[in-house]
């Protein structure tokens, strides 16, 4: 157990206090009865077996935060990265702002951030190795690092950017809700190192002494419907009506007069010319773009493959040329490889990555997963039968033909389901509450469009060549195939033409997104437009031209690169652009830009400034 | 495991493995929090906290002090002794005996040629009592060197006058408890949220249980003004007319404590003369503060059943910083407010041991608030140290401030610095640069070899730090506390202790005089040299101080602690026992913002470091919330200027230039900016520095400087970045 010193001051420990029965959301604050067969156990901290006595241990706790009283200090946070000996550049609680007023008339509000705990904790739902639990004792979320193989999903999903997705060690961590001194009664270490009256700690919906208010939203913290967090506010001080943050995200916070008088998150424009901005394109996200795309590719070529014959192409059938048809079917196999090692060098700990299908049960990550796995088997089994007979054609002569063609036609079908759905997966990972900029229609009509595309272009790369190397003529084939290309163009232009503007309508980080998209990346944005809409105009009216042999493969080649280019550009503003609903940051600590700065200048070489430098 | 999974993993939290917590006193600022580090089983120290029963903290400790345990494992510690011919030579590293050889050789080289005077010895907040105590006899009993001060004239020095001024000696009356009992807080020029965050914390506390107003002073909106009721922005350098007129609001509404004033002041006559000139109306052109503010403030002041007002740099470091001290005297004075519960004068120090060498360093004097000027004085001391009483000068030498201008004029040739960092704190450091420059020997006494000034030194002595050594500390409101020794000192580095000793060895007159071995030895001489004054040790221990987490002086022999308050009985220490109403006319000598240089430039501290960095500057976790310079500067002045928020900016005044990124916020007004002072090469480039003719403290708020944005913003960033090596 942890020690409490003989003179620990009075303070420090959490108060008895009667709450309700149920939070204000109706769930039950006592989390389980003391008869629970869950009640009792020992947490194990650290291997001590010991099992506390704490009489609220049942009950959910919470973080109470009276913003009137925070003078941004950074005593909690200290004594937090203190006790859980973090390195600088990581924090589990941090302190921001946000400010406003005309001086003298000068307003600051600090906010002091940790774990929420949350009743809802999409962080544990969307973990897909299982590292996070949510315990019966004090309602604590805890995660733990041995688990975590670092695909950063939670760091994405948390509002309040509570995990900490450690790029050194390769694994999150977070806040712990000190449940060591819990044990013994004491409140966390950030709270008992208060200086000034702000933070403070116990059963949640119970107000500490000489509080008035139990909100649960101040200006800057996100809506708590995405997780009913366990945190209350307390803000009785005047703010000005327009609040804005030091950090370098486009937003600002406006109180609406008319309505509520809540404040509303808007867009804080500060420049708006246009810029290219091509090289920040380039981001730790890199291997998610090329994952991203190269899954849908080879989704898109198998259903492109696969259904040609139907439609009567029988210039890319398996009977045309069987061997040809094997090696696609093994090549979009192989590609799908790549992308998977791909995503995996992605994780912080690669070794781990098994542990991405622990949680099918609440993970959109593990589904997504699970969904390509599916399909690269289904397809990989398909490829073995189509290839089997040709190399080795006593391979499977003990079986009857039928079945062979049954099983063949199950795997292939099964691949053309399955294909379509890990995409479908892959999208549900993305709609994520928190990043509003993908929680959208438009990212699965890009995704699904994108496959469309690639799956025809790449189709069309091969068998034009095929064909005219065969003498055949391939108006027609290409005839034929620009029309997945021409629909998958328009899905994904639509759906971005609709996005654009809900973005702007829906307000929020969202249309900050935008905001940037116009601005910072507005060159980069409309160029990607325009190729977008040249492309479907020239697809379109080459699928209506007879454009034979050599001519039409160039033409088809040259607009399959101008359509890829455009499509890399597009999937890296997808993932640079996002802008999520975390906390406002400080001048430096917690500031995008500057962390920006400090690794383009060289001063992140220097542990002290408290920003890891580019791995690469 | 209510969800997320079935069984149970076991919960993994940091454990440092604590084995011993070793009690000291807090090395940064003044507010004195008693701090135990924690040592885990192979004695490395691993862990900070707050001592729970500690009257000054009660287990807090603010972010600097929660990571005090990194100290003794920071980057750039010097490990051995170096010496160089010329500056641009390099280090040689060598043994105590050479380096300590060499030094006194070159002391008394210096001194036989040029006189006495000629070597200047400039010290410091940061050291033990007992080492302040012994580099006083060191310099005024062995080497006899006239021109011995601290860089405590850079903080407290005007404070020091003007307590000296108006009560006759050095020594804030008040304490922390006073904000339990007082009724209305005044803070002019103090922001303690970020300065003193357990201060604030102490007033936090005291206003939660039961509130009082709170009046802040101040041209920042800092979190202090922001907390308080009344918030005056003041025009820079003017408080002392605003003080002029709170007293002449009170006494021209007849709110003074006449019997207050009739027994225990002197000189009422001329004070309220002089008052009389500084109405509200005339007073609030100058000061920026409408005449219905001041008046409130006055009657609020006033008729407070105890009242007290707190100060930091903002009143001190100006080129009237003594007479603001002062003029917070005569308004405390005419309202009854000194020396009782809740009614103070209470400045609020800047270094850890400030307190310790105004009381007994022999910078300003002799130990034990003892004046040179004082013939009983120098026969005392110079009995007890066993000399001739000849060998003191009879007036006090050059101040801090004054000695850097002596080596222009070819006063001084030879400089002893220990624990401080001209280079970086001194106004107008491209003056200093050349100062330094001229010097034919310059020994740097520095826990720290990457000592920005370690560049101009000839000799270079590798000090211990904090709880590497022992001794005590007096905070704020006169609290002595103690630094028990925590673990050795780096590498070859030494306690300062041992250094002044070693050095006493090598001059004829050092081998007459006792210079104990120990701290604790020497604190016995502190008590004995106390004993019966208003600074009275002589009912101290070192067990006595640890067991009650320190003692306010005065504590006599056989009292069972200190005192809290200074003056209850009345008597001041003016030969008459009164306390002295000064007349203050205000001189408005600032360079002020004028056509080319239009903005006033202030500059003041952040939480997160201390003093130069050469500390926080290296621990990752204090100095990742400002790593490097950065000015806050009004939106709307930045707009037309074509400033953005996060871009460079390349300050000039009539001094020099310095380049900082750009906070814009409405905390500043339009025409002023503010740059933090913590950093090299930064703002004291720009700063002018007029003295203070009472304090000789510099203004280090109040210049002009001109602002564009940097031109080449890739070249600023680069500038920046080569600034910083820590």
């Amino acid at each position: 157990m942890f020690k409490v010193r003989k003179d620990e001051p009075g303070y420090a420990f959490v108060p008895k206090t009667d709450a309700p029965e149920k939070n204000r959301y109706g769930k039950f604050i006592e989390l389980i009865r003391e008869s629970d067969v869950l009640a009792g156990k020992s947490l194990n901290i650290n291997g001590d077996n010991a099992v506390s006595e704490n009489p609220d241990r049942y009950k959910q706790h919470g973080f109470y935060f009276n913003a009137d009283n925070c003078i941004a200090c950074h005593a909690c946070e200290s004594a937090c990265s203190e006790k859980n000996n973090l390195d600088p550049h990581l924090a589990f609680r941090a302190v921001g702002y946000v400010e406003g007023g005309t001086y003298p008339d000068y307003h600051r509000m600090n906010i002091s951030m940790a774990c929420n705990h949350c009743d809802d904790p999409v962080c544990l739902k969307g973990c897909p190795t299982r590292a996070y639990t949510k315990f019966a004792e004090y309602g604590a979320v805890l995660q733990d690092p041995d688990i975590c193989f670092g695909c950063g999903y939670c760091t994405w999903v948390c509002p309040y950017n509570a995990p900490q997705l450690d790029p050194v060690q390769g694994h999150v961590e977070k806040c712990n809700m000190c449940v060591d001194r819990l044990e013994v009664g004491l409140k966390p270490a950030c709270v008992s190192a208060c200086l000034a009256g702000a933070l403070d700690f116990g059963v949640i919906e119970t107000k500490p002494e000489n509080r008035e208010q139990l909100e649960t939203q101040i200006p800057g913290f996100p809506n708590p419907e995405i997780t009913h967090p366990n945190i209350r506010f307390q803000q009785t001080k005047s703010l000005p009506r327009e609040m804005t943050r030091p950090d370098s995200m486009p937003i600002r916070y406006e109180r609406d007069e008319q309505g509520e008088g809540k404040y509303k998150t808007k867009v804080r424009v500060l420049k708006k010319d246009r810029q290219w901005n091509l090289k920040l394109l380039n981001s730790r996200e890199n291997p998610l773009v090329l994952f991203t795309l190269l899954t849908q590719g080879a989704v898109g070529i198998f259903t492109i493959l696969f259904l040609a014959s139907w439609f009567g192409m029988t210039g890319a059938s398996a009977t045309t040329h069987p061997l040809l048809y094997s090696a696609v079917l093994f090549g979009t196999v192989a590609v799908q490889v790549i992308a998977l090692v791909l995503s995996a060098m992605h994780l912080g700990k690669p070794h781990r990555f098994y542990r991405g299908f622990n949680n099918l049960r609440y993970s959109p990550v593990s589904r997504e997963a699970a969904g390509i796995v599916v399909f690269m088997n289904l397809l990989g089994a398909y490829a073995v039968l189509e290839l089997a007979p040709i190399l080795f054609p006593q391979l499977l002569t003990w079986m009857p033909a039928s079945l062979v063609d049954t099983t063949k036609a199950f795997l292939g079908w099964g691949a053309l389901i399955s294909g379509p759905l890990s995409i479908y997966l892959m999208y549900l990972a993305y709609r994520i509450k928190a990043r509003p900029f993908w929680d959208h229609w438009q990212t699965l009509t890009t995704f699904m469009g994108n496959t469309l595309v690639l799956g025809a272009l790449v189709i069309g790369l091969i068998y034009g060549t095929t064909l005219i190397i065969d003498g055949q003529p391939v108006a027609t084939f290409y005839q034929w195939l620009a029309w997945p290309v021409v629909v998958g163009l328009v899905m994904e232009g639509l759906g971005l033409y609709v996005h654009a503007r809900q973005l702007n309508r829906r307000g929020g980080e969202g249309a900050a997104s935008q905001y940037e998209q116009t601005t910072r990346f507005g060159k980069s944005y409309l160029t990607r437009n325009a190729a977008l809409l040249i492309t479907i105009i020239a697809m379109a009216g080459f699928g209506f031209s007879s454009l034979e042999g050599w001519l039409g493969l160039a033409v088809w080649s040259g607009l399959s690169f101008l359509i890829i280019a455009t499509m890399l550009v597009g999937r890296a503003l997808f993932y640079v652009l996002v802008i999520p609903t975390t906390m406002p940051g400080a001048f430096f600590w917690r500031n995008q830009g500057f962390e920006e700065h400090a690794r383009e200048t060289g001063l992140a070489d220097m542990p002290q400034v408290g920003v890891v430098p580019d791995s690469h | 495991m209510l969800f997320g999974r079935k069984h149970k993993n076991p919960i993994k939290i940091a454990d440092k493995g604590v084995v011993e917590w070793k009690y000291t006193t807090c090395g940064y600022c003044s507010t004195g929090c008693s701090i135990e580090v924690g040592l885990n089983k192979t004695g490395d120290a691993v862990a900070s906290r707050g001592v729970g029963s500690a009257p000054v903290n009660q287990g807090k400790l603010c972010l600097k002090g929660i990571f005090e345990h990194e100290l003794f494992k920071s980057a750039g510690r010097g490990s051995a002794p170096l010496l160089r011919d010329k500056r641009h030579d390099p280090f040689k590293a060598v043994s105590w005996d050479q380096s300590l050889d060499k030094v006194a050789s070159e002391i008394k080289r210096i001194q036989d040629k040029y006189g006495p005077d000629s070597f200047a010895i400039v010290s410091t907040g940061q050291i033990m009592t007992e080492e302040f105590y012994t580099l006083g006899k060191l310099s005024r009993g062995v080497i006899g060197t006239n021109n011995y001060d601290g860089n405590t004239t850079l903080c407290m020095s005007s404070a020091v006058s003007g307590y000296k001024r108006s009560f006759g000696s050095d020594g804030p009356p008040g304490c922390y408890d006073d904000f339990d009992d007082t009724e209305c807080l005044l803070a002019i020029g103090s922001n303690l949220p970020e300065q003193h965050p357990i201060i604030y914390w102490r007033l936090q506390q005291a206003m939660e249980k039961r509130k009082f107003p709170l009046i802040v002073v101040d041209p920042r909106v800092t979190m202090l003004a922001q907390q308080a009721d009344i918030h005056l922005p003041i025009t820079p350098g003017t408080d002392l007319v605003l003080l002029n007129s709170l007293a002449h609001v009170i006494l021209d509404e007849g709110l003074e404590d006449k019997a207050f004033i009739d027994s225990r002041t002197s000189d009422y006559e001329s004070f309220a003369r002089l008052v009389e000139q500084y109405d509200p109306i005339t007073s609030s052109r100058i000061c920026g503060i409408d005449e219905d503010t001041i008046r409130n403030v006055a009657r609020t002041y006033a008729r407070a059943g105890a009242a007290m007002t707190i100060w930091t740099m903002g009143i001190n470091q100006s080129t009237h910083g003594s007479d603001g001290v002062v003029g917070i005297n005569n308004l405390n004075l005419i309202t009854g407010n000194i020396g009782k519960p809740g009614g103070t004068s209470l400045s609020i120090t800047g270094q850890c041991n400030a307190m310790g060498t105004r009381e007994w360093s022999s910078c300003s004097g002799l130990p034990g608030y003892r004046a040179l000027e004082n013939e009983q004085d120098r026969k005392d001391i110079a009995n007890y140290w066993g000399i001739d009483e000849e060998f003191f000068p009879k007036k006090r030498g050059l101040f801090q401030t004054d000695i850097f201008p002596a080596i222009e004029t070819g006063q001084v040739k030879g400089l002893w610095l220990i624990a401080t960092n001209p280079m970086t704190s001194m106004t107008n450091t491209p003056r200093i640069r050349k100062n330094l420059e001229a010097l034919e020997f310059l020994v740097v006494q520095d826990a720290y070899a990457d000592v920005e000034t370690n560049e101009y030194s000839h000799a270079y002595l590798p000090a211990a730090v904090w709880a590497e050594k022992e001794g005590c500390f007096t905070n704020t409101e006169r609290r002595v506390n103690l630094i028990r020794n925590v673990i050795a000192p780096h590498a070859d580095s030494k306690p300062d202790l041992w250094i002044f000793n070693q050095m006493a060895k090598r001059f004829d007159q050092g081998k007459k005089i006792k210079f104990p071995e120990t701290a604790e030895g020497v604190f016995q001489e502190l008590r004995e040299l106390s004993k019966g004054r208003m600074l009275d040790y002589s009912g101290m221990s070192y067990e006595k101080i640890e067991a009650q987490g320190g003692i306010q002086w005065p504590c006599t022999e056989g009292d069972e602690t200190g005192s809290p308050r200074l003056y209850t009985d009345g008597k001041f220490q003016h030969a008459d026992g009164k306390a002295k109403l000064i007349p203050l006319p205000f001189v408005d000598n600032n360079e002020r913002p004028d056509e080319d240089y239009p903005f006033w430039l202030n500059s003041g501290r952040v939480v997160e470091h201390f003093h130069t960095r050469t500390r926080t500057g290296k621990i990752g976790n204090l100095n990742k919330f400002s790593p490097t310079p950065y000015m806050e500067m009004n939106p709307d002045a930045a707009s037309e200027l074509g400033i953005e928020h996060g871009s460079y900016a390349r300050l000039t005044s009539r001094r020099g230039d310095a380049v900082v990124m750009v906070q814009l916020t409405q905390r500043v007004p339009p025409n002023m900016v503010f740059v933090p002072f913590h950093y090299h090469d930064c703002v004291n480039r720009l700063t002018l520095g007029l003295l203070d003719p009472h304090s000789r403290q510099p203004a280090f708020k109040q210049c002009g400087v001109h602002i564009e944005p940097a031109a080449d913003q890739k070249a600023a960033s680069v500038r920046n970045k080569a600034a910083r090596t820590y």
